[in-house]
Order: structure tokens, then sequence, then C-alpha cells
């Protein structure tokens, strides 16, 4: 019974599909995103409106792209995106993630955006800058993401001004929990996998911090709960025992060393 | 007996106990039933799902397989690119020098030590609290005297040790990035390169169809 009522849904979807006109965008919004796209990198490698709105693959327009669509040219970024908690619902074939069903403290006025590659990317401006801080910070309301922009990595973008796309120097929240990676066969590839270099926090030391950090320094900063929460406001000021011991080890070794 | 018999029809025999239960068994079955059919499936949860997995927690095939538990391939095909560095995965047993390890615990599935929907510490996993202990006590004891006197569930929720990265947390490597200064010379974060092939952009298509447009 069920399987007929979800079929008779999906024909009438189908059959809606087809027949309902493409689009409700007036000639000014199209405009507005023609010149938006023709200033964008997919305009000038070529990746026009049917690319992503009429792929070999569809028959009739598809009014708005999924990440299928992005997956065709960005595939690692897609995939890893799926894994994580942002796209790990689509994976399983459900619903998008929605602000309102996260955990953490989320933006009230958002609690229904769906998460999708355009959630956080425009995908007619193509620009990675809004991506990396503004467009996470649209849902997230947790105290760690309200301090990046009191922090000390706030201020090494804000003192590179406007960029195409974050620079090496620049330290966002993408840097840190979107990271590029380079693969085996040399190719630069974000990670979209947001809960990859998340926790435990001892692999971001390693996968992250360390990118730009000395060890104990990343270790005592992370593993400061409130300098967390802080975004990293000051310098660590925690002295780990772990680093102690390793410490005390060594100087015992070479204590021994030189006593042979 | 010849009472109960006479009133065959009446309205105390219709609720005896056995109607009764035969009654609640139908409706559990319903419910069941209902919710299963419905796809309200989280009400068959035998207990609280963890933060990392409760987001998809109503799709109960992305890691159910029918009624069959839980293998490593299920959990591996989300977790295949954390596991890629996994210091005490199943290669590690099927070394000779390590194989008899297996004996204390059989570590080759991941449901050994991690179970879902039950109490969850801090890391998103269950864990009972020593299991590092099954291995490792003996090593406490001698070479490691250091660790003599720590919790021994320490070992992980202290942040000092991750079983399955053991990248950062080995004392070789702690000692070999010991006095490193606060900032690295530089940023080892690879630069992006895009170089587009065009110098002009072409003109868009699809616009008709946008416009009050049929496909």
């Amino acid at each position: 019974m069920k399987q007929v009522v979800l079929g008779g849904l999906l024909a009438l979807l189908l059959w809606s599909g087809l027949t309902a006109p493409v689009a409700a965008v007036d000639n000014a919004q199209l405009q507005a995103i023609n010149q938006s796209w023709s200033k964008s990198a997919h305009a000038l490698a070529e990746v026009n409106c049917s690319s992503c709105h009429q792929p070999q693959s569809a028959k009739q327009v598809i009014q708005q792209p999924t990440h299928e669509s992005c997956r065709s040219c960005h595939e690692g970024q897609v995939d890893t995106f799926l894994l994580g908690k942002h796209g790990i619902r689509l994976l399983e074939g459900q619903p998008a993630l929605t602000p309102a069903l996260a955990h953490l403290p989320m933006q009230a006025a958002v609690h229904d955006k769906q998460m999708n590659c355009n959630a956080c990317h425009d995908a007619h401006s193509v620009k990675t800058l809004p991506a990396s801080v503004d467009s996470c910070l649209t849902c997230h309301k947790d105290n760690h993401s309200l301090n990046y922009k009191n922090s000390r990595h706030a201020q090494l973008l804000q003192e590179e001004g406007v960029l195409p796309r974050p620079s090496t120097v620049s330290t966002t929240c993408a840097t840190c929990h979107l990271p590029r990676q380079t693969s085996e066969s040399g190719t630069v590839m974000v990670n979209h996998n947001n809960t990859y270099t998340l926790l435990p926090r001892d692999r971001m030391v390693k996968e992250v911090c360390m990118n730009c950090h000395g060890m104990e320094f990343a270790y005592n900063s992370m593993f400061d709960d409130d300098l967390v929460e802080s975004n990293f406001a000051r310098p660590p000021t925690l002295s780990l025992d772990t680093l102690k011991m390793v410490r005390t080890l060594e100087t015992q070794r070479s204590g021994n060393a030189t006593s042979k | 007996m010849a009472k109960t018999q006479k009133s065959f029809f009446s309205f105390s025999t219709l609720f005896n106990v056995r109607n009764t239960v035969i009654l609640l068994c139908l409706i559990l079955m319903g419910w069941l039933g209902a919710a299963f059919a419905l796809d309200h499936k989280t009400i068959f949860l035998p207990g609280v799902t963890s933060n990392g997995h409760i987001l998809f927690e109503a799709s109960c095939a992305s890691c159910h397989e029918g009624f069959k538990p839980v293998t490593n391939e299920t959990c591996m095909r989300c977790h295949e690119a954390e596991m890629a560095t996994d210091a005490h995965g199943p290669k590690k047993f099927r070394d000779l020098r390590w194989a008899a390890e297996l004996e204390k615990l059989e570590v080759l599935t991941c449901t050994t030590c991690h179970n879902e929907h039950v109490h969850m510490f801090d890391r998103g996993v269950h864990l009972k609290p020593d299991l590092c202990m099954i291995c490792h006590e003996g090593i406490i004891q001698g070479e490691l005297a250091s660790h003599k006197d720590f919790s021994p569930d320490g070992c992980w929720t202290a942040g000092c040790h991750n079983y399955h990265d053991h990248r950062t947390i080995s004392t070789g490597f702690l000692r070999q990035n010991m006095g490193q200064a606060d900032m690295l010379p530089k940023p080892a974060l690879p630069e992006r390169s895009f170089k587009p092939e065009l110098k002009t952009p072409p003109q868009p298509d699809l616009g008709k169809e946008f416009v009050g447009g049929r496909a």
C-alpha cells in the first residue's frame, strides 16, 4: 500500500517536473546571475549554465542542481562533504541537514536552511573567501565560532584584505576544519568532511595546528578548554604534564648517555 | 467452572486474562508494525545514539543490514580516511609478533570496543574505560613506571593517547618536536593553483529556459 502511494507521489512529481515552467526567474534576476557568473572562475573554466542546469544526463532543465551536479567536476570535495556531519544525511538518502537538527547553538533565523553545496558556496559567483568564514557564521552561534572574529587568526585574514581566496597565511574556519590537502597525485583539494579535523583534538594538532605552530605551542593550546572556547584569543598558558614527562625522559636518557 | 461456561458471552469473560493479553499483544504488534511501516524506526533504538551518528540514526540501514551484526565494512564506509593511519588495525595483529594479543582482546572488529546506542564517553564512542590495560598493564608496571599512578581510563580521556592514530602521541614524535618555536618558519598549507583557460567568459546559455520558458 505504502509503495503504491509513494509510486503515485513520485509519478505526480515527475509529471509536474515535466510540464511545469522551469523557474520563476525574471529578467532582472537572470541578468544579475549572468553578470555574477561571467566574472566567476566557473565562466572562465567554460562551466556554463547548461553544465549544471542541463547536463547531458538530464532530459530537462534542472532548476536547483544538487551536489550530484557539483560532483561531476568536484568529486573529492563532494565525496568528503558527504562523509562529514554536514552531508551525511544526503549520503544516507535523508532530507538535508538543517541547523534545527543540530546540537550546537545555531542562529535562529536560519533554522530551516538546507545544508548542501549552495549553503556555503554561491555557485554563480564561485568565491571561496565567504565560504571560509562568513558561511560558517551564518549558522553557527557557539562561543568558539562567535569568538573567531576577535582572534589573532581573524586579524591575519583581515590584514591581508580582500583576496580571491584565503591565502596560506590567513587562518579561517576552513583552514582548520576544512583544510587543504595535497593528494598523492599532487592535486590540492579541500577536505570537506567537517568532522575529519574537529575531534579528537590531538589529530587536529598534527593535521592542522602544526602546519604553522610548533608542537608544544599546539598541544598547550588545543588541550586548554577555555582557550579553545575563546578561539585562541591569547597565547597558551597551559603546560601539559605529558610534555614534562617527555622532557624528564629526555634528561634521563642524555644523563645515561654521558655517564656511559 | 460451570458458572464460567454459562456466562461465556457475558461481559466479564470478554475481558478475562487471556483475551486481555491477546489484545495487548495485538496492540503492541500493530504499534510496532505501524512504526516500522511509517518510518518511525527510532522507537526501536535501544538507547541514546552518539553525537556522531545521531543525524542519521533513523536510517537503520546505514549501519544494519537486516538483523545482522554491524560489520567493519559498514563502519569503514564512512571512516576509511580516518582509519588510513590506524596503528592498531587488523594489519598489526596479523603480524605474528602481535597475533597472540588477540587472545586477550579480539580487536579485529570495530564492535569489540565500540558500541552504539549505549552510554557514551567524551570522544563520541562507547569504550569501556580500561580497555588499554588489557594489553598494556604489564608495560606500565615495568618499563613505563612513570605512568604507574595514572587512572586506567586516563590513557585517552586525558587526551594523551589515541588508539587508532599514534602519529602525534608517540613519545618519539613528542621528543622529535620538543623545543620548536611557537611559530614555525613558514605555513605549510598548500597554495591552491587554479588557472582558468579562458581570458574572457563565453556567452551564458539557457537564458530563455529560465525566463518563463518550458523544459
